[in-house]
C-alpha cells in the first residue's frame, strides 16, 4: 500500500469558538503512523474540545482535519469511526445497562460485515432482516467477534473477564475506564484517542494502564493522548503538545517542553487547579 | 384587510390566555428541568376554588384571587414535597411520569367533588367592552394580560435581583454545584413550585371567568397548549414562554383565517414540531448553546432484570393458549383480547421507549395508521382481512417512522413532547382528510377478522388469533433484542454520544426500531379495526398512548415479558375494580405514583 | 337496665327490617329484578353525560316501580363505566351478553364505543338499545340494534324550517361540532336549508375541546350572514353565543335541540338571550308525559330543571319497560317486541313507535323556543 500522506492525522488551523470564548484556537498538529503524541495543559485549555473536533462530535469554525491524507473536517462521528478513529471519554462513558461483553461488542460495530451488507437504500432493512433470520454467516461473525472480545478483555488480566456478563454500571470506576479502552480496541482503530485514561486510578492501576498503552504503541498503534500525569506522558510520548487557553504554547520532545518557561508559567499562572487535580488524581 | 387586524388581535388575546399556564411551566422547567404535566390540574383546582369563592362565599375579586393563589400554592407545595422531592435522585423519567400520575389524581378528585357537569364562573368585573378593530375587548382581557406580563416581569426581577432568585438560577444551571455552594435546593424547588402553582391556580380562575365556564376537561387542554407555548419559547425561559404563547395564539388564529376552524390545533402542533426540529432549544435560545439535557443518559433506571426461566414462560403461554377450552366466560376472553391488543402496542412502545430510549407519548397514532389502512384496504379493495392487517402493519411501520423521524435528533423530554405533537397531528389529519378517512363520520362496516376465507367471529377464535399474533411478535422481538441490533439500540439509549463515536448512526437505528415497533402497533390497530367494525378519529386517542406508556413502565422498560405482564395487569385491574367505577382513574393515578416512587425500573426490570 | 333497653331496641329494629323486606317481597313476588345493562361513561371526558343518564333512568324506574313494576317484577339496571372507550365497551358487551340476567343493553354514549360493541350484541342476540346514537350507520349493525335517538334526518329539517321559514333567515353561518353527530347533522341541515331557499355562506367545524371562537367568528362575520346556526352541545353552544355577542355580532342565533339545558342558560348568561332553539319538548308543554317528567324530575332532584339528555334516558327507560312488558324475559322476544310496541308515551316523541325498517322512531315532537329573560319560552312569532 503506497501511503501518499505524510502523517496519519494532521490538523491545520483548527478553531472552535463558544460565544466569546475561543476554546480551540488555530491548532496545527501532525501525528505520524505509529506515533504517540500527548496533549497536556491546564484544565479548560481546550484539550477535550480538540478531541471532539477530531472525532466529529463537534464541528470546527475554521481549519481542517485530515486523516490518512483525506480531508475529514466536519464528518459525522459515525463516518469517522468507520474510518478507524476510536476514542475514550474524559468522564468515562460506558453503556451502563449493557454487559461488559456487549459494551465491547459495540466497539466492533463498524466491523460488522455479514449482518450489515453495504447495499444502498435498503441496507438498513436488510440489516433488520438478517438480524432476525441470522443465517450462518451472521452467526459465525458474531461468534468470531465474541472470541475477539474475550481476547481483548484478557489483556486486562482478571480485571474484566470474570465480570463479562455484569452490567457496566455495577463496575468500579477504574474498571469502567478499562471497558472503555477495550471497546476502543475492538474497533481495531488506526488512530486511538485516549482522554485521561488514568483519571481516578491509584498508582498501581495507573502503572498497569501505562504498561498497556506502551504495549499498544509497541504493536504499532497510532495514539493521541490527553493526560495529566506528567510522568506517564514523558515515558510514552514521541512528542508533547502543550495547550493553554485554546492555543498551542509549546511542542516538542517531553524533556524540552517540560523546561519551557511558557509551559511553567501556564501551569503556575492559573493552572494551579490543574496541578492540584493532578495531585489528587495521583 | 381589517379582518387580519382582527385575527391578529384575537390571536394575541388567546396567546395571552396560554401565557398564564406557560409561564408557570417555564419556571418549573427552568429549575428542575421538568415538564410539569400536572400544571393543568392545578389550573383546574384554581378554577374550582374560584367557583367556591365566587358563587358560594361571594368574595370580592381581590380576595378571590388571593384565596385561589394561596390554596393553589399549597397544592403546589404538597406536590413538590410528597410527589416529586422523593424522586430527586431517581431516574429522569420518574418525575415526568409522577406529574402525569398527579394530574390523574387531582383531576379525578375535582371530578368526584364537583361532578363532571360544567359550571358557570361569573366574572366579577364590570362588563364594559372597548372597540378594537372589528371586535371588542373587555376588562378581563386586560386583567389576564396584566397578570401574565406582570408575573413574567416580577419573576424576571425576582430571578435577577433577589438572593433566592439567584439561588433558583444557580440551581437551574448546575444543581450539584449550587448545592456545594450552599444553595438549599429544596427550598428553591419549594419556592418555584409555590409560585408556579399560585400562578396556575389564578390562571384557571381568570380563564374560567373569561369563558364563564369551568369543567374537569379543561385540565389536559391547558397543559397541552401551555407545553406547546413553553417549548416554542424555549423551555425554562420565562419571557420566552410569554412570547411563545402569543406566537402560538397568532399561528392558530391565522390558521383559522386561512384554512378554517377545524385546522386550529393542527397548526398549533405543527408549530411545535417545526420549532423542535429547527431550533430544539426554542426560538430564543442562542444557536449553538449546549443542549439543556445532560449529556450522559441517566434517563432510565439501571437495574438487573428479573430472570424468568424459559419453562415458566412456556407454561404461561400454554396456560393462556388453552384458556378458551376451560369454562371461562366470553367476558374474560374479551378482556384478555383487549390485553393482547394492548400487549402488541406495549411491545412496540417498550422497544422504542425502553430499548432505544425514545419515550413516545403519541404511540396511539401508529394504531390509527394501521387501523385505517387495514380498514380501508379491506373495504375499498376487498383485500382479504389477513393481508389487510399485515398491510396496516407495514404502513404504520413506514409512515410512522417517516412522521416520527423529525424527533430523532431530540433528547429526553423533548422526544416525548414531539411525539405527543405528532400523535395529535395524525389524529387531526384523520379528522380533516375527509376524502380518504371519511373525517368525523368514521369508517363503519369494517369486515370482521378472517383467515383463509373463514370469518373469526367467535370470541374463542378472536382470542386465539390475537394471542398467536402477539406471541409471534413477542418472540420476534426477543430475537431482535438478542441480535446486534438489540445491543445497538440499548447503547444508543444509554449514551447516544458514545454510540455515535462507535459508528452507530442514530437515524438508522432509531428508524429500524420504529419500523419494527411500528409494525407491531399497526397490526394491533388493524386487528382492533376489524374487531370493532367501526373506527373514527377518536378511537385511538392520547389516553391510549399514556396507557401504553404506563404498561411499559410497569413491566420494565425494554422488557418484552414485562410489557405483556403490564398489559394484562392494566387491562385486568380496571375490570376488577369495576365496582368502584368512579374511582378507577384515581386508583390508576395512585398506582402510577407508587410505582414511580418505589419501583421505577418496573416489575420485571429494565433490559 | 340500659342494656336491656338497648337490646330490645336492636331487636325491634331487626324486626322492623325483616318486616320491611317481607313487605317488599309481598309487593314483588319474584325477588330478582329484571335487569338491564347500561354501558356508558361515568369517568373520562364524557362523564357528565353518564351522570345525566342516571338521573333520567332513576326517575323513570321510580315511576315504573310505583306503578307495580313489570308484571309484578321490579325493573333495575346495572351501569358499567365504559369511559365511552370502544375497548371497554366491547368487554362490557361480552359481560352483558354472557350474563343471563341481562335482558337488554342501553348505550353506549359515543358512536365509536357503541358501534364497536354492536357485532358482539348482534351475535350474542342481546338488544343494543343505543338511545343516543344518531350515527346513521348505528342501526345498520343488525336487527338487535335499536335507537330512539332522534334521527338527524328528522331533526335538522325542523331546525332549518324554524330558521329559514319562520325566522326568515336567508344567509346562514353554520357552526358545528366536528364529530360524527355534528357532521351528519350539518349535512342534513344544510340540505334542508337550501331546499327552503336559504344560502349557507360559511360552515365551520370545531373540536369538542375548543373554547375560543373569536377567530372563527371573524370568518363568520366576513361571510356576512343574517343568522348563526349552532349544531352544538350546551357548553360549547353557550361559549359561541357569548363570544359572538362579545365581538359584536348581533345576528339571530338559532341552535339545535342539544343545547336545550338549564346549563345553557347558566353558562351563556345574557349572551344567550333571544337565542332560538328547536327542541322536542319544553316546560310549559301541556302534554301530560312532559308535565309528569318535569314535575317528577324537579321533585326528585331538588328543583333541578331536566335537560335533553335527562329526557333521552328517561324516555329510554320507559321504552325499555314497555318493550319488556310485551317481550317478557326472553332476549329474542324482546327484540321482536321492539317491532310490536305502539304509541309508548314519550317526552321526545309524544308517542313513540318504531319504524321496523330503520329500527328508529320517526316523528319527534317539535317546539320552537326562544330564550327570554333567562328562560326557555315558546316563541311568540315575534322577530328578535
Amino acid at each position: 500500500m503506497g501511503e501518499a500522506y505524510a502523517s496519519l492525522l494532521s490538523l491545520r488551523g483548527l478553531t472552535r469558538r463558544f460565544g466569546g470564548l475561543t476554546a480551540v484556537d488555530g491548532i496545527d498538529l501532525d501525528l505520524a503512523k505509529g506515533g504517540l503524541v500527548s496533549i497536556i495543559g491546564p484544565n479548560g485549555a481546550g484539550k477535550t474540545t480538540l478531541f471532539n473536533l477530531v472525532t466529529g462530535l463537534d464541528r470546527p469554525d475554521a481549519g481542517t482535519v485530515s486523516f490518512e491524507g483525506r480531508d475529514v473536517t466536519g464528518l459525522s462521528p459515525e463516518r469517522l469511526a468507520a474510518q478507524g478513529i476510536a476514542r475514550t471519554f474524559q468522564l468515562g462513558r460506558v453503556f451502563g445497562n449493557l454487559s461488559v461483553m456487549d459494551n465491547v461488542l459495540i466497539g466492533a460495530h463498524t466491523r460488522l460485515r455479514a449482518v450489515k451488507p453495504a447495499v444502498p437504500v435498503i441496507g438498513p432493512l436488510l440489516e433488520l432482516g438478517l438480524a432476525l433470520l441470522r443465517p450462518s454467516a451472521v452467526r459465525a461473525e458474531e461468534e468470531r467477534l465474541r472470541e475477539e472480545v474475550k481476547a481483548i478483555l484478557a489483556r486486562f488480566g482478571e480485571r474484566l473477564l470474570p465480570r463479562i456478563d455484569q452490567p457496566a454500571y455495577s463496575l468500579s470506576y477504574a474498571n469502567r475506564r478499562r471497558v472503555e479502552i477495550a471497546r476502543a480496541l475492538a474497533l481495531k482503530p488506526r488512530l486511538l484517542l485516549l482522554d485521561e485514561p488514568t483519571a481516578g486510578m491509584n498508582p498501581s492501576e495507573t502503572a498497569e494502564m501505562q504498561g498497556l498503552v506502551a504495549e499498544l504503541k509497541a504493536e504499532g498503534l497510532t495514539i493521541l493522548l490527553i493526560e495529566h500525569k506528567l510522568e506517564m506522558v514523558m515515558r510514552l510520548s514521541d512528542r508533547v503538545i502543550v495547550m493553554d487557553e485554546g492555543k498551542k504554547i509549546a511542542e516538542g520532545p517531553g524533556e524540552q517542553v517540560r523546561g519551557d518557561p511558557k509551559v511553567i508559567e501556564a501551569y503556575l499562572g492559573h493552572g494551579l487547579s490543574g496541578t492540584a487535580e493532578q495531585e489528587s488524581a495521583a | 384587510m381589517s379582518s387580519w387586524l382582527d385575527y391578529t388581535i384575537n390571536g394575541l388575546i388567546v396567546g395571552n390566555v396560554y401565557a398564564l399556564v406557560a409561564v408557570g411551566l417555564a419556571l418549573i422547567f427552568g429549575v428542575s428541568r421538568l415538564i410539569n404535566f400536572a400544571q393543568g390540574s392545578i389550573y383546574l383546582v384554581g378554577a374550582y376554588i374560584g367557583w367556591v369563592a365566587v358563587v358560594q362565599l361571594h368574595t370580592p375579586l381581590p380576595l378571590t384571587i388571593i384565596l385561589v393563589a394561596v390554596v393553589a400554592a399549597l397544592v403546589g407545595l404538597i406536590i413538590e414535597r410528597f410527589g416529586l422531592r422523593p424522586l430527586q435522585n431517581s431516574v429522569r423519567i420518574a418525575p415526568l411520569l409522577a406529574t402525569i400520575g398527579i394530574s390523574f389524581v387531582l383531576d379525578q378528585l375535582v371530578m368526584l367533588t364537583f361532578s363532571p357537569n360544567p359550571r358557570a364562573l361569573p366574572s366579577q368585573l364590570p362588563d364594559v367592552r372597548f372597540q378594537i378593530g372589528g371586535g371588542t375587548i373587555g376588562p378581563l382581557d386586560l386583567l389576564i394580560a396584566g397578570v401574565g406580563i406582570t408575573s413574567a416581569l416580577l419573576l424576571f426581577v425576582f430571578l435577577r435581583y433577589t438572593k433566592l432568585g439567584w439561588a433558583v438560577r444557580a440551581a437551574s444551571q448546575d444543581r450539584d454545584a449550587a448545592m456545594q455552594m450552599g444553595v438549599d435546593v429544596n427550598r428553591v424547588n419549594q419556592t418555584v413550585f409555590g409560585i408556579a402553582a399560585a400562578l396556575g391556580g389564578v390562571s384557571g380562575l381568570l380563564v374560567g371567568m373569561y369563558y364563564n365556564q369551568i369543567d374537569t376537561a379543561m385540565s389536559l387542554q391547558a397543559t397541552l397548549k401551555g407545553v406547546v407555548a413553553e417549548v416554542v419559547g424555549g423551555a425554562g425561559n420565562v419571557p420566552g414562554a410569554v412570547v411563545g404563547s402569543l406566537l402560538l395564539g397568532l399561528v392558530e388564529s391565522y390558521g383559522i383565517a386561512v384554512f378554517g376552524t377545524s385546522y386550529r390545533n393542527l397548526f398549533a402542533f405543527l408549530l411545535l414540531v417545526v420549532v423542535l426540529v429547527l431550533r430544539p432549544n426554542g426560538l430564543f435560545a442562542s444557536a449553538r448553546q449546549a443542549p439543556p439535557e445532560p449529556l450522559t443518559g441517566t434517563f432510565i433506571a439501571p437495574s438487573r432484570p428479573v430472570r424468568i426461566p424459559r419453562w415458566a414462560f412456556a407454561v404461561a403461554v400454554a396456560l393462556f393458549a388453552i384458556l378458551p377450552l376451560l369454562p371461562v366466560s366470553f367476558y374474560v376472553l374479551q378482556t384478555l383480547i383487549n390485553a393482547w391488543l394492548l400487549g402488541m402496542l406495549a411491545l412496540s412502545l417498550t422497544l422504542v421507549a425502553g430499548t432505544i430510549g425514545q419515550v413516545s407519548l403519541g404511540h396511539a397514532a401508529l394504531l390509527a395508521i394501521g387501523a385505517y389502512t387495514s380498514a380501508l384496504l379491506s373495504l375499498t379493495l376487498n383485500l382479504p382481512v389477513g393481508l389487510a392487517i399485515i398491510a396496516g402493519g407495514l404502513m404504520s411501520a413506514a409512515l410512522g417512522t417517516i412522521l416520527i423521524s423529525p424527533s430523532f435528533r431530540l433528547r429526553g423530554h423533548y422526544v416525548s413532547i414531539a411525539t405527543l405533537a405528532i400523535g395529535e397531528i395524525v389524529s387531526l389529519v384523520i379528522l380533516n382528510w375527509e376524502s380518504v378517512t371519511r373525517g368525523p363520520i368514521g369508517i363503519s362496516g369494517i369486515p370482521p377478522l378472517s383467515l383463509f376465507g373463514y370469518d373469526l367471529v367467535d370470541p374463542k377464535a378472536v382470542y386465539w388469533f390475537s394471542f398467536v399474533v402477539m406471541v409471534v411478535l413477542a418472540l420476534l422481538q426477543v430475537r431482535l433484542l438478542g441480535s446486534h441490533l438489540g445491543r445497538s439500540f440499548r447503547a444508543i439509549r444509554d449514551d447516544d454520544i458514545a454510540a455515535r463515536a462507535y459508528g452507530l448512526s442514530l437515524n438508522r437505528y432509531k428508524s429500524l426500531a420504529f419500523i419494527f415497533g411500528g409494525f407491531a402497533a399497526g397490526v394491533s390497530g388493524g386487528i382492533a379495526a376489524h374487531l370493532y367494525s367501526y373506527i373514527n378519529h377518536e378511537t385511538f386517542n392520547t389516553q391510549q398512548s399514556i396507557l401504553a406508556l404506563t404498561v411499559v413502565i410497569l413491566g420494565g422498560l425494554g422488557n418484552v415479558v414485562g410489557a405483556l405482564l403490564g398489559a394484562v395487569a392494566l387491562v385486568g385491574l380496571p375490570e376488577v375494580f369495576r365496582i368502584a367505577a368512579e374511582y378507577r382513574i384515581l386508583i390508576y393515578g395512585i398506582v402510577l405514583l407508587l410505582l414511580v416512587r418505589f419501583r421505577p425500573q418496573g416489575l420485571l426490570g429494565t433490559i | 337496665m340500659s342494656n336491656i333497653n338497648r337490646r330490645t331496641l336492636v331487636k325491634g329494629s331487626l324486626a322492623a327490617a325483616i318486616a320491611g323486606t317481607t313487605i317488599s317481597r309481598a309487593a314483588f313476588a319474584d325477588a330478582d329484578p329484571i335487569l338491564l345493562g347500561v354501558s356508558g361513561p361515568l369517568t373520562g371526558p364524557n362523564a357528565q353525560y353518564g351522570t345525566q343518564w342516571k338521573q333520567g333512568f332513576d326517575l323513570a324506574l321510580d315511576e315504573i316501580t310505583a306503578a307495580g313494576g313489570i308484571n309484578g317484577r321490579k325493573l333495575a339496571y346495572t351501569f358499567e363505566d365504559s369511559q365511552s372507550d370502544p375497548r371497554q365497551s366491547v368487554a362490557i358487551a361480552q359481560k352483558f351478553v354472557s350474563d343471563p340476567r341481562i335482558m337488554m343493553e342501553l348505550g353506549d354514549f359515543s358512536s365509536p364505543a357503541s358501534m364497536a360493541a354492536s357485532p358482539i350484541y348482534q351475535r350474542g342476540g342481546l338488544v343494543q338499545f343505543g338511545f343516543t346514537n344518531s350515527h346513521p350507520d348505528f342501526t345498520k349493525g343488525g336487527d338487535f340494534m335499536w335507537s330512539t335517538s332522534v334521527s338527524q334526518a328528522d331533526e335538522q329539517p325542523l331546525l332549518a324550517a324554524y330558521a329559514v321559514k319562520k325566522l326568515g333567515l336567508k344567509k346562514l353561518a353554520v357552526l358545528h361540532l366536528n364529530t360524527d353527530w355534528g357532521r351528519t347533522s350539518r349535512d342534513y341541515f344544510n340540505n334542508a336549508a337550501k331546499d327552503y331557499g336559504a344560502e349557507i355562506v360559511v360552515t365551520e367545524g370545531y373540536i369538542a375541546e375548543e373554547r375560543d371562537f373569536r377567530s372563527t367568528l371573524v370568518r363568520v362575520r366576513d361571510a356576512n350572514p343574517d343568522g348563526l346556526v349552532l349544531i352544538s352541545y350546551y357548553s360549547d353552544g353557550a361559549l359561541i353565543a357569548r363570544q359572538a355577542r362579545q365581538v359584536g355580532l348581533k345576528q339571530v342565533i338559532c341552535a339545535a335541540s342539544s343545547v336545550y339545558s338549564p346549563k345553557f342558560l347558566e353558562l351563556g348568561g345574557d349572551a344567550v338571550e333571544d337565542v332560538h332553539v328547536g327542541t322536542r319538548y319544553f316546560p310549559e308543554d301541556p302534554r301530560p308525559e312532559v308535565q309528569k317528567f318535569i314535575a317528577g324530575f324537579k321533585k326528585k332532584y331538588n328543583g333541578l330543571e331536566p335537560d335533553a339528555f335527562n329526557a333521552y334516558s328517561y324516555d329510554a327507560m320507559n321504552m325499555a319497560a314497555a318493550v319488556i312488558r310485551i317481550g317478557g324475559t326472553d332476549r329474542k322476544a324482546i327484540r321482536d317486541a321492539f317491532a310490536k310496541v305502539k304509541d309508548v308515551p314519550s317526552v321526545i316523541f309524544g308517542t313513540a313507535t318504531f319504524d321496523v325498517a330503520t329500527r328508529r322512531v320517526k316523528g319527534a315532537m317539535n317546539a320552537e323556543l326562544v330564550v327570554r329573560n333567562g328562560h326557555f319560552t315558546v316563541w311568540d312569532g315575534k322577530p328578535t
